[in-house]
């Protein structure tokens, strides 16, 4: 019995520590805007997938009421967490006030909820009043300068934002490959979730990458459709190598999602890499060196194993995950917790 | 892969079926009675062949009139009178004729005398009677000579600015013989057709130009697998002349392509008109053969031989008979007398072969195409059933070579193309291998699915090899398909195949549980179904009637759960009162040649009704001592007197008598109206039904006390139901209505045992399966709830939930093995979290006493999360081998 309660007082520990431990000079600013709704149940949904977003940010991921920016055609349902009305006019001001104020390593994380349009080659996100176009959002996020620039368009037809946005240390996630696929978007739902809930951190390192985000939000839409037997008509993808081309499927040797899976909400927002807490002893030190080492050939190796004999990458896979165990299982020892 | 095959159509007479004449008319009709020419083209033979004796008193020197004479004569199987009207004259102009008729009576050598003299004397017909001398040579296997003769054809056509619309059919007949060569020319064929249909004049002699054309065009179009395209041309002779005999026999083919029974009614109006059409008597046997009739096939064999007894297509014919029957000294002695007249027709070994495959004897189909293959290098449709009976016996190497050759052969072949296309897709499957089986499964579902199917398929291999007596080589190839497109590509080479399974003997195929809706079928009964072939063919030397196998595998169906195989429906009781089901003694046309869709269902059903008489009254060794007589080569009436020793009426007597005797009660809750019981039925229970019919009225009224909230009511009047036709388990079935009213009373265990009553009687009710598990998990029987989800699992096992509470019940009940069958069907189901997925596998792997199971898998968990703690210490006690692993972890942690 004891021994069980300790390991759940462990687990609470590590949950808590990858955030707390990360970098402190990166953090994240939020921005939501939730487009116009056109009717209740479409302005409820955008309303509900914006603030709940906007509180995980802030109850979950550490970000700061300040650093979150949260804009909606009905700010007044709610203003502990809303900012103001998601009008054109008001985007431009949210873009203007984080460029001013984030710091050169901080990472912007842009979520736009809502109804999206393609015509006449020109892809918008809705707005109360005047909307926003794709070529719009380009140079509001060009503003940005080299942040680390995140933006989610989980709107309709939204497909069309990865060419107007992509840029080196961008990750631009839409919802549909093109600006054709026209039909209502459920991956919105599914991504927002996925920092909300429990079930996108996929390597259980206590942090929901963005590349976890979009590949949990897309296998859910997927799940959700063959569920309702309905026909497929939004293909979510990714882009983070600054072609242009978002991918849907991602692999460990692919170009897009290597930025992604080490970009993450929350202060640290850059490297979920564990770093060694303030104060450690040089023993404790070097034992969050070599697990980062041995995490890094980890990674290494799983990038060579289409190339590899199996069994030879099995037994080496094996030699490096027991070395990690066992220097986790030290760290926690000289870190107070049962082994 | 597929973009390099594009198969060949063969097309284009659309614009040609609109050229012809409309129906006769009135004036037509008068026209018809006053020349002869009319009339024959009327179809009025008599009154032609009058006419036309008139005209050829009257101007005996004329060939016109004589030829077409000869021609009609010839149409209603006169040849006495054709050969002697022929014979009437020395011109050279009826020589020809006269060959041809000598042709149709078997008398070649002299034919070819008649055909030359037709040719050497310039005789308007000359090109026709080339053609038939290149004909006779390549019927007595001098191909290449023959193929030399077509191929001057080809000149003909090319050299003549116009040609008479016989020499046109004449042209087109020769180049479809070269399309051996190639297909192309096939093309060429048709075209030559379409300009003899379009010719002015449009008469060959007396006769329409526009019939003989496009009863050839519809020939070729059905030897090239066209029968869309076929009948129209055949239905437009037909217009003109509905006794039109080669006309019918064409259109029974075209029916026979597309499996309908009005082929039967057709080739009878055929050889109405014409009985001595040795084609539509050697035809009229195949489809008697076909449908397991072997004694009124040998009389049409017999008569076709009596009229020309070197008919190549008769003799085949007669050896299929006796290759089927197993008697390999005449079959031997037909053989001989085949290659006699042609040492290379290989059409001898395919039509058999075809037969073969028919009543499932793969092995020996493949033997005949080999030897098919031997004699005619250019047989492409023997490579092609080659290919496709490798396939069946699992050989997909072979196979594949086999069909990519008659492939470039014959691009027509919508049966060849679609099954390569199919093989292109192999790569996608797993072979997974079991004790005595090789399971080949789409990669996407091979992890989730091959636990389950293995294990059944061992199962059922214990059960049915002890029950038959009988052990099949093994290992045995299950093929499962998730599109069911491609299992009916693998089936019969063509999409649209209704059925869910197929047994070649040791190769079965059967549908996935993706391939159809969540309820439409019981994947694990369809396995059990398809695998006791294997047994009854096996025993059998595959020689078993389609009927008998089929009773026989929904009886092993019925005895593995409770619950699977067909049972009783109101349908059936209402079939039977009209008199819809078919006799006993006419059981296998429910199969081969269904009337109406619903028959093959109550066939089906029939035939286990059928198998499970005879083995309550005399025992399954009976059962056996009927498999083994139809070894032999037996039919159904010697088997039924061999061996139960009754006249096939007196055991047609009997099984009525034991179905009325059976089934009393039902089939007094039934009342047959026009609408049909099913129709009332739903009727009722959706309201403004009929209330005072059978059991229905019950329904309807109970479902209305349960809507007002008089359920002590309503359960009396549900029962009533349930007692009336207890195998009712259709929409707003007693079982369900009378479990709500149970469970709303608290009364869990009435409840399950209303859903028991279902599932024991509808193997397809998922919904059914979960409601019993929920309620015995409610009464703590962790045991009985997992059972039940295992039902559920054979009719869908994609849903993830279902798998999670089979995982906990099998911990809770301590089933480890079932733990671990659990989550590997979640790992296999793709979840999100897949790291803990895998992780739950290896725990459940090490609990289990699989240490190096368990190792494999947890390092999977930690490859996607190497820092996923639990997984970690997992893999440091696997390595320190301690056996504590689950005990470290906090109990929720396990849990899914």
């Amino acid at each position: 019995m004891m021994r069980r309660c300790s390991r759940l007082l462990l687990a609470a520990l590590v949950f808590v520590v990858p955030a707390a431990a990360r970098a402190q000079d990166t953090r994240s600013r939020v921005l939501i805007v939730s487009g116009i709704g056109g009717e209740p149940r479409y302005r409820e949904t955008f309303f509900e997938w914006g603030a709940t977003m906007a509180k995980a940010a802030m109850q979950r991921w550490g970000v700061p009421r300040a650093a979150v920016t949260f804009l909606t055609e009905q700010p007044e349902r709610a203003p502990s967490i809303t900012s103001g009305r998601s009008t054109k006019e008001e985007v431009e001001k949210a873009f203007a006030s984080i460029g001013a104020s984030a710091g050169p390593a901080d990472v912007v994380f842009i979520l736009l909820i809502g109804h999206g349009s393609f015509q006449n080659n020109e892809s918008r996100l809705s707005l109360p009043g005047p909307d926003l176009t794709a070529d719009d959002f380009a140079k509001l996020v060009g503003s940005l300068g080299s942040r680390r620039v995140v933006l989610v368009n989980v709107a309709s037809a939204s497909g069309e934002f990865v060419k107007a946005v992509s840029g080196p240390n961008r990750i631009v996630i839409t919802s549909t490959k093109s600006g054709m696929e026209r039909n209502e978007a459920r991956f919105g739902q599914f991504f927002v979730d996925a920092f909300a809930g429990d079930g996108a951190d996929a390597d259980k390192d206590g942090a929901v990458s963005m590349l976890e985000a979009f590949q949990y939000a897309r296998r859910e839409t997927l799940r959700q459709y063959e569920s309702d037997k309905t026909i497929l008509t939004e293909h979510a993808v990714i882009d983070d190598d600054g072609d242009g081309k978002g991918s849907s499927e991602i692999t460990e040797s692919a170009t897009d999602g290597r930025l992604a899976r080490s970009t993450f909400l929350g202060s640290g927002a850059v490297t979920a890499g564990a770093e060694a807490p303030p104060g450690a002893s040089p023993a404790l030190r070097a034992l969050y060196e070599k697990k980062k080492d041995l995490e890094k050939r980890v990674s290494e190796l799983r990038a060579l194993k289409d190339t590899m004999d199996p069994e030879r990458y099995q037994a080496e896979l094996e030699r490096l995950l027991v070395d990690l165990s066992l220097t986790n299982q030290e760290i926690r020892r000289m870190e107070g917790g049962a082994s | 892969m597929s973009a390099r095959r594009s198969g060949l159509t063969l097309a284009g007479c659309i614009a040609v079926v609109a050229l012809l004449a409309q129906p006769a008319c009135a004036g037509q009709q008068d026209e018809a009675r006053s020349d002869p020419y009319a009339a024959y083209a009327a179809g009025d033979y008599d009154a032609a062949i009058r006419g036309l004796r008139a005209l050829v008193r009257s101007n005996p020197a004329e060939a016109r009139p004589r030829r077409t004479l000869v021609a009609a004569l010839a149409e209603v199987g006169r040849y006495d009178e054709a050969e002697g009207a022929a014979k009437e004259t020395d011109s050279a102009e009826l020589a020809n004729s006269l060959g041809e008729i000598l042709v149709l009576r078997g008398q070649l050598d002299e034919a070819a005398v008649a055909f030359r003299r037709s040719v050497a004397s310039r005789a308007a017909d000359r090109n026709t009677a080339r053609l038939n001398l290149a004909l006779l040579d390549y019927g007595r296997g001098k191909v290449e000579a023959a193929l030399d003769s077509f191929d001057t054809f080809i000149d003909l056509y090319n050299g003549s600015t116009r040609l008479e619309p016989k020499d046109l059919i004449a042209v087109a007949e020769a180049v479809r013989r070269l399309g051996v060569r190639d297909p192309q020319l096939f093309k060429d064929a048709v075209k030559a057709l379409d300009e003899a249909i379009k010719e002015d004049r449009g008469i060959i002699d007396g006769r329409p130009a526009a019939y003989d054309a496009r009863v050839h065009m519809g020939n070729l179009f059905l030897e090239k697998y066209n029968s869309t395209e076929a009948q129209p041309l055949f239905r437009e002779v037909l217009e003109k002349n509905e006794r039109h005999p080669e006309a019918l026999l064409g259109m029974a083919i075209a029916k026979n392509f597309d499996g309908s029974a009005e082929s039967m009614e057709l080739i009878g109006r055929s050889l109405e008109v014409n009985p001595d059409n040795v084609a539509a008597l050697v035809f009229r046997a195949r489809l008697l053969l076909d449908l397991e009739r072997p004694a009124d096939a040998k009389k049409d064999i017999d008569k076709a031989l009596s009229i020309d007894a070197g008919s190549l297509d008769a003799l085949s014919a007669r050896a299929t008979m006796e290759f089927l029957a197993g008697n390999d000294a005449a079959f031997a002695m037909t053989r001989q007398q085949i290659l006699a007249i042609n040492p290379v027709y290989a059409d001898l070994y395919n039509q058999v072969a075809e037969l073969a495959v028919r009543q499932r004897r793969y092995a020996g189909s493949v033997e005949l195409a080999t030897q098919a293959v031997a004699l005619d290098p250019r047989s492409w449709s023997g490579y092609g059933i080659l290919g496709l009976n490798e396939l069946r016996l699992g050989n997909v190497d072979k196979a594949r070579a086999d069909l990519e050759k008659s492939f470039a052969g014959d691009p027509y072949n919508p049966w060849i193309k679609n099954t390569l296309d199919l093989l292109d897709t192999f790569g996608e499957y797993r072979i997974v291998k079991t004790r005595r089986f090789e399971l080949m499964l789409h990669g996407s579902e091979a992890d989730l699915l091959a636990p389950w199917l293995g294990q059944l398929a061992e199962e059922a291999f214990d059960s049915l090899t002890k029950r038959y007596h009988y052990t099949p080589q093994t290992p045995v190839r299950i093929e499962v398909y998730p599109r069911h497109a491609d299992f009916s590509v693998r089936t019969v080479g063509i999409a649209g195949l209704g059925a869910l399974g197929v047994c070649f003997g040791n190769v079965l195929a059967i549908d996935s549980p993706a391939a159809r809706e969540r309820g439409d079928f019981n994947w694990g009964s369809t396995l059990w179904h398809e695998l006791a072939h294997t047994m009854t063919l096996g025993v059998s030397s595959h020689r078993v009637p389609r009927w008998f196998t089929e009773g026989l595998s929904v009886l092993e169906e019925r005895r593995a759960r409770p619950g699977w195989g067909d049972d009783l429906t109101p349908d059936f009781i209402a079939a039977w009162k009209k008199g819809d089901i078919l006799p006993f003694s006419r059981l296998n046309e429910g199969f081969v040649r269904p009337k109406y869709p619903q028959i093959v269902i109550f066939s089906y059903y029939e035939a286990s009704l059928v198998s499970q008489m005879v083995e309550e009254q005399r025992g399954f060794d009976t059962i056996l001592a009927m498999l083994e007589a139809y070894g032999e080569g037996k039919s159904d009436a010697t088997v039924i007197q061999d061996v139960l020793g009754m006249k096939p009426d007196a055991f047609d007597k009997q099984f009525i008598d034991w179905v009325e005797k059976r089934f009393a009660k039902q089939i007094d809750a039934v009342v047959v109206e026009d609408e049909g019981l099913i129709g009332r039925a739903l009727g009722a229970v959706r309201g403004g039904g009929d209330r005072n019919v059978g059991f229905a009225a019950d329904l309807q009224r109970g479902a209305e006390l349960v809507k007002d909230g008089k359920e002590a009511e309503a359960r009396a009047l549900l029962q009533r139901a349930r007692e009336q036709f207890p195998e009712y388990v259709g929409p707003g079935n007693a079982y369900l209505q009378l479990a709500g009213i149970e469970e709303r009373a608290g009364n869990l265990a009435a409840a399950v045992a209303d859903l028991e009553a279902l599932a024991a009687i509808n193997e397809n009710d998922y919904d059914a399966n979960l409601a019993i598990a929920g309620l015995r998990e409610r009464m703590n029987d962790a045991r009985g709830a997992a059972a039940a989800l295992e039902r559920a699992i054979y009719i869908s096992p994609y849903d993830k939930s279902l798998h999670e509470r089979l995982a906990d019940l099998s911990t809770k009940a301590g089933d480890r093995q079932g733990v671990v069958r659990a989550r590997r069907a979640l790992v296999a189901l793709d979840p999100v979290d897949k790291a803990d997925a895998f992780y739950q596998l290896a725990l459940a792997l090490f609990e289990a006493g699989d240490a190096a199971g368990a190792r494999r898998e947890v390092l999977n968990a930690l490859e996607i999360a190497p820092n996923f703690e639990r997984a970690q210490q997992l893999l440091l006690r696997l390595r320190s081998g301690r056996s504590d692993a689950g005990a470290a972890v906090p109990a929720q942690e396990t849990g899914s």
